[in-house]
Protein backbone atom coordinates (compact mmCIF):
# COMPACT_ATOMS: atom_id res chain seq x y z
CA UNK A 1 0.00 0.00 0.00
CA UNK A 2 1.10 3.22 -0.69
CA UNK A 3 2.26 5.44 2.23
CA UNK A 4 1.32 8.78 3.22
CA UNK A 5 3.22 11.61 3.94
CA UNK A 6 1.28 14.57 4.98
CA UNK A 7 4.40 16.52 4.69
CA UNK A 8 5.80 15.93 1.64
CA UNK A 9 4.88 15.28 -1.89
CA UNK A 10 6.74 12.44 -3.69
CA UNK A 11 7.07 11.65 -7.70
CA UNK A 12 9.21 8.67 -9.23
CA UNK A 13 9.25 7.88 -12.90
CA UNK A 14 11.58 7.15 -15.77
CA UNK A 15 12.64 9.92 -18.71
CA UNK A 16 13.28 8.53 -21.93
CA UNK A 17 16.11 11.03 -22.20
CA UNK A 18 19.94 11.57 -21.33
CA UNK A 19 20.67 12.64 -17.81
CA UNK A 20 21.59 15.94 -19.27
CA UNK A 21 18.75 16.45 -21.68
CA UNK A 22 16.23 15.95 -18.63
CA UNK A 23 18.44 18.32 -16.37
CA UNK A 24 18.74 20.98 -18.93
CA UNK A 25 14.97 20.79 -19.69
CA UNK A 26 13.69 21.04 -16.04
CA UNK A 27 15.67 23.61 -15.13
CA UNK A 28 16.59 25.69 -18.32
CA UNK A 29 13.61 25.10 -20.11
CA UNK A 30 10.94 25.11 -17.39
CA UNK A 31 8.48 27.51 -19.18
CA UNK A 32 7.70 24.97 -21.70
CA UNK A 33 7.13 22.78 -18.98
CA UNK A 34 5.01 24.75 -16.19
CA UNK A 35 1.45 24.85 -16.75
CA UNK A 36 -0.03 28.29 -17.55
CA UNK A 37 -3.18 28.01 -15.41
CA UNK A 38 -1.41 28.06 -12.12
CA UNK A 39 0.30 31.20 -11.01
CA UNK A 40 0.12 33.78 -8.51
CA UNK A 41 0.51 36.64 -10.63
CA UNK A 42 -2.11 39.44 -11.44
CA UNK A 43 -2.34 39.08 -14.85
CA UNK A 44 -2.45 36.10 -17.83
CA UNK A 45 1.14 34.31 -17.22
CA UNK A 46 3.28 34.98 -20.12
CA UNK A 47 6.38 32.92 -18.76
CA UNK A 48 8.63 31.36 -16.02
CA UNK A 49 11.95 31.96 -15.65
CA UNK A 50 14.26 30.20 -13.33
CA UNK A 51 18.09 31.04 -12.92
CA UNK A 52 20.30 28.16 -13.14
CA UNK A 53 22.86 29.16 -10.48
CA UNK A 54 22.53 28.92 -6.67
CA UNK A 55 20.67 32.04 -5.49
CA UNK A 56 18.68 32.47 -8.92
CA UNK A 57 15.45 33.60 -9.12
CA UNK A 58 12.56 31.98 -9.63
CA UNK A 59 9.45 33.97 -10.73
CA UNK A 60 6.58 33.97 -13.44
CA UNK A 61 5.96 37.22 -15.81
CA UNK A 62 2.84 38.41 -16.76
CA UNK A 63 0.90 39.99 -19.50
CA UNK A 64 0.61 43.45 -17.20
CA UNK A 65 4.69 43.54 -17.35
CA UNK A 66 4.96 42.28 -13.81
CA UNK A 67 6.73 39.53 -11.96
CA UNK A 68 5.29 37.42 -9.39
CA UNK A 69 8.56 35.60 -7.37
CA UNK A 70 7.84 31.63 -6.30
CA UNK A 71 11.21 30.97 -4.83
CA UNK A 72 14.77 30.77 -5.55
CA UNK A 73 17.38 28.13 -6.47
CA UNK A 74 19.37 26.37 -3.44
CA UNK A 75 20.97 23.47 -4.82
CA UNK A 76 22.37 23.20 -8.46
CA UNK A 77 24.78 20.26 -9.43
CA UNK A 78 24.50 19.77 -13.07
CA UNK A 79 23.23 16.76 -14.11
CA UNK A 80 22.30 14.92 -10.78
CA UNK A 81 20.16 17.35 -8.48
CA UNK A 82 18.05 20.60 -8.48
CA UNK A 83 16.73 22.30 -5.47
CA UNK A 84 14.10 24.96 -5.43
CA UNK A 85 13.08 26.84 -2.26
CA UNK A 86 9.08 27.10 -3.05
CA UNK A 87 7.68 30.43 -1.10
CA UNK A 88 4.31 30.43 -2.07
CA UNK A 89 1.83 29.56 1.32
CA UNK A 90 -1.18 28.20 1.52
CA UNK A 91 -2.79 32.13 0.42
CA UNK A 92 -1.24 31.87 -2.42
CA UNK A 93 1.19 34.51 -1.56
CA UNK A 94 4.89 34.65 -2.04
CA UNK A 95 6.08 34.56 1.58
CA UNK A 96 9.74 35.38 1.72
CA UNK A 97 10.22 33.97 5.29
CA UNK A 98 8.95 30.56 3.84
CA UNK A 99 10.78 27.94 2.82
CA UNK A 100 9.73 24.71 1.82
CA UNK A 101 12.51 22.78 -0.61
CA UNK A 102 11.31 20.64 -3.82
CA UNK A 103 13.87 18.25 -4.61
CA UNK A 104 14.69 16.66 -8.35
CA UNK A 105 17.24 13.86 -8.53
CA UNK A 106 18.45 12.85 -12.12
CA UNK A 107 19.65 9.31 -11.61
CA UNK A 108 20.94 7.90 -15.29
CA UNK A 109 19.11 4.20 -15.81
CA UNK A 110 20.29 2.39 -19.02
CA UNK A 111 20.59 3.75 -22.52
CA UNK A 112 19.05 7.08 -22.68
CA UNK A 113 17.04 6.87 -19.69
CA UNK A 114 16.79 8.86 -16.59
CA UNK A 115 15.20 8.09 -13.35
CA UNK A 116 13.61 11.73 -12.06
CA UNK A 117 13.00 11.07 -8.08
CA UNK A 118 10.92 14.23 -7.32
CA UNK A 119 10.02 15.34 -3.82
CA UNK A 120 8.10 18.64 -2.68
CA UNK A 121 8.98 18.71 1.42
CA UNK A 122 8.30 20.76 4.10
CA UNK A 123 4.10 20.67 3.13
CA UNK A 124 3.26 21.56 6.72
CA UNK A 125 4.62 25.20 6.63
CA UNK A 126 2.10 26.09 3.95
CA UNK A 127 -0.56 26.41 6.24
CA UNK A 128 -4.37 26.09 5.26
CA UNK A 129 -5.72 29.19 3.65
CA UNK A 130 -9.29 29.89 2.45
CA UNK A 131 -8.32 30.28 -0.87
CA UNK A 132 -7.26 27.29 -2.21
CA UNK A 133 -10.76 25.21 -1.09
CA UNK A 134 -12.18 27.38 -4.32
CA UNK A 135 -9.41 26.48 -6.13
CA UNK A 136 -9.08 23.08 -5.83
CA UNK A 137 -12.37 22.37 -6.94
CA UNK A 138 -11.82 24.24 -10.41
CA UNK A 139 -8.42 22.52 -10.51
CA UNK A 140 -9.52 19.41 -9.84
CA UNK A 141 -11.88 19.33 -12.68
CA UNK A 142 -9.25 20.14 -14.97
CA UNK A 143 -6.83 17.55 -13.26
CA UNK A 144 -9.63 14.66 -13.89
CA UNK A 145 -9.63 15.61 -17.82
CA UNK A 146 -6.23 16.00 -18.46
CA UNK A 147 -5.73 12.38 -16.33
CA UNK A 148 -8.52 10.98 -18.78
CA UNK A 149 -6.43 12.52 -22.06
CA UNK A 150 -3.01 11.33 -20.42
CA UNK A 151 -4.21 7.71 -19.47
CA UNK A 152 -5.79 6.94 -23.18
CA UNK B 1 -2.25 20.74 19.83
CA UNK B 2 -2.41 22.34 16.16
CA UNK B 3 -4.81 21.33 13.15
CA UNK B 4 -1.53 19.26 11.76
CA UNK B 5 -0.64 17.64 14.71
CA UNK B 6 -3.43 16.35 15.83
CA UNK B 7 -3.83 14.54 11.93
CA UNK B 8 -0.35 13.45 11.82
CA UNK B 9 -1.46 11.78 15.27
CA UNK B 10 -4.70 10.65 13.87
CA UNK B 11 -2.85 8.74 11.12
CA UNK B 12 -0.26 7.40 13.42
CA UNK B 13 -1.91 4.48 13.44
CA UNK B 14 -1.70 1.46 10.71
CA UNK B 15 -5.34 0.81 10.65
CA UNK B 16 -6.18 4.45 10.35
CA UNK B 17 -4.07 4.78 7.64
CA UNK B 18 -5.42 2.26 5.71
CA UNK B 19 -8.72 3.48 6.18
CA UNK B 20 -7.73 6.81 5.21
CA UNK B 21 -6.17 5.54 2.28
CA UNK B 22 -9.49 3.53 0.73
CA UNK B 23 -11.59 6.84 1.52
CA UNK B 24 -9.04 8.58 -0.54
CA UNK B 25 -10.18 6.99 -3.71
CA UNK B 26 -13.90 7.83 -3.25
CA UNK B 27 -16.42 7.89 -0.39
CA UNK B 28 -17.14 4.55 1.41
CA UNK B 29 -20.12 3.20 4.00
CA UNK B 30 -18.82 1.95 7.10
CA UNK B 31 -19.57 -1.92 6.42
CA UNK B 32 -17.49 -1.23 2.91
CA UNK B 33 -14.57 0.55 5.12
CA UNK B 34 -14.40 -2.77 7.83
CA UNK B 35 -14.84 -4.61 4.75
CA UNK B 36 -10.88 -6.39 4.51
CA UNK B 37 -9.59 -4.86 7.66
CA UNK B 38 -8.51 -7.17 10.73
CA UNK B 39 -10.54 -5.28 12.45
CA UNK B 40 -14.07 -5.33 14.83
CA UNK B 41 -17.25 -2.73 13.31
CA UNK B 42 -17.35 -0.88 16.80
CA UNK B 43 -13.43 -0.59 16.47
CA UNK B 44 -13.82 1.02 12.98
CA UNK B 45 -16.51 3.48 13.88
CA UNK B 46 -13.87 4.35 16.60
CA UNK B 47 -11.28 4.80 14.60
CA UNK B 48 -13.63 6.48 11.90
CA UNK B 49 -14.58 8.95 15.14
CA UNK B 50 -10.83 9.82 15.46
CA UNK B 51 -10.81 10.73 11.76
CA UNK B 52 -13.18 12.90 11.99
CA UNK B 53 -12.06 14.79 14.77
CA UNK B 54 -8.98 15.39 13.30
CA UNK B 55 -10.50 16.97 10.40
CA UNK B 56 -9.19 14.46 8.20
CA UNK B 57 -12.51 12.62 7.10
CA UNK B 58 -16.35 13.94 6.52
CA UNK B 59 -19.87 12.28 7.26
CA UNK B 60 -22.33 12.74 4.88
CA UNK B 61 -26.03 10.83 4.41
CA UNK B 62 -27.23 9.84 1.40
CA UNK B 63 -30.49 8.39 2.26
CA UNK B 64 -30.55 5.76 4.80
CA UNK B 65 -27.03 5.62 4.63
CA UNK B 66 -23.93 7.77 6.16
CA UNK B 67 -21.05 7.80 3.62
CA UNK B 68 -17.23 8.75 4.93
CA UNK B 69 -14.75 11.05 2.68
CA UNK B 70 -11.77 12.69 2.80
CA UNK B 71 -12.17 15.85 3.90
CA UNK B 72 -11.23 18.52 0.89
CA UNK B 73 -11.43 21.61 3.06
CA UNK B 74 -9.06 20.10 5.94
CA UNK B 75 -5.73 19.80 6.73
CA UNK B 76 -4.64 18.07 3.62
CA UNK B 77 -6.05 20.53 1.21
CA UNK B 78 -2.38 22.62 -0.06
CA UNK B 79 -1.00 19.11 -0.19
CA UNK B 80 -3.33 17.58 -2.34
CA UNK B 81 -3.21 20.11 -4.40
CA UNK B 82 0.47 20.33 -4.84
CA UNK B 83 -0.12 16.92 -5.63
CA UNK B 84 -1.93 17.49 -8.07
CA UNK B 85 -0.45 20.49 -9.70
CA UNK B 86 2.55 18.67 -9.90
CA UNK B 87 1.40 15.35 -11.50
CA UNK B 88 -0.08 17.77 -14.12
CA UNK B 89 3.43 19.94 -14.44
CA UNK B 90 6.04 16.87 -14.51
CA UNK B 91 3.79 15.01 -16.98
CA UNK B 92 4.36 17.48 -19.23
CA UNK B 93 8.19 17.60 -18.60
CA UNK B 94 8.53 14.28 -19.40
CA UNK B 95 6.85 14.96 -23.08
CA UNK B 96 9.21 17.40 -23.27
CA UNK B 97 12.04 15.94 -22.31
CA UNK B 98 11.45 13.09 -24.67
CA UNK B 99 10.62 15.08 -27.19
CA UNK B 100 13.70 16.87 -26.62
CA UNK B 101 15.58 13.84 -26.52
CA UNK B 102 14.21 13.19 -30.46
CA UNK B 103 14.88 16.37 -31.68
CA UNK B 104 18.94 15.68 -30.46
CA UNK B 105 19.16 12.87 -31.90
CA UNK B 106 17.82 13.95 -35.21
CA UNK B 107 20.89 16.18 -35.61
CA UNK B 108 23.43 13.72 -34.83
Amino acid sequence: METISLTSVKKEFVVEATQETAFKVFTEQMDKWWPRTHHIGSAEMTGIVVEPRVHGRWYSKHADGSEANIGYVSTYQPYDLFVLIWQINGDFKCDPTLATEVVTQFIPEGHKATRVKFEHKDLHKLGNGKSVESMNEGWGLIMELYKKEAEQ
Amino acid sequence: MSASERAFNALGDPTRRAIFEKLRHRPLAVVDIADGLPVSRPAVSQHLKVLREAKLINIKTSGAKNFYEVDREGILVMREYLDKFWDEALANFKRIAENTEKENNKHE
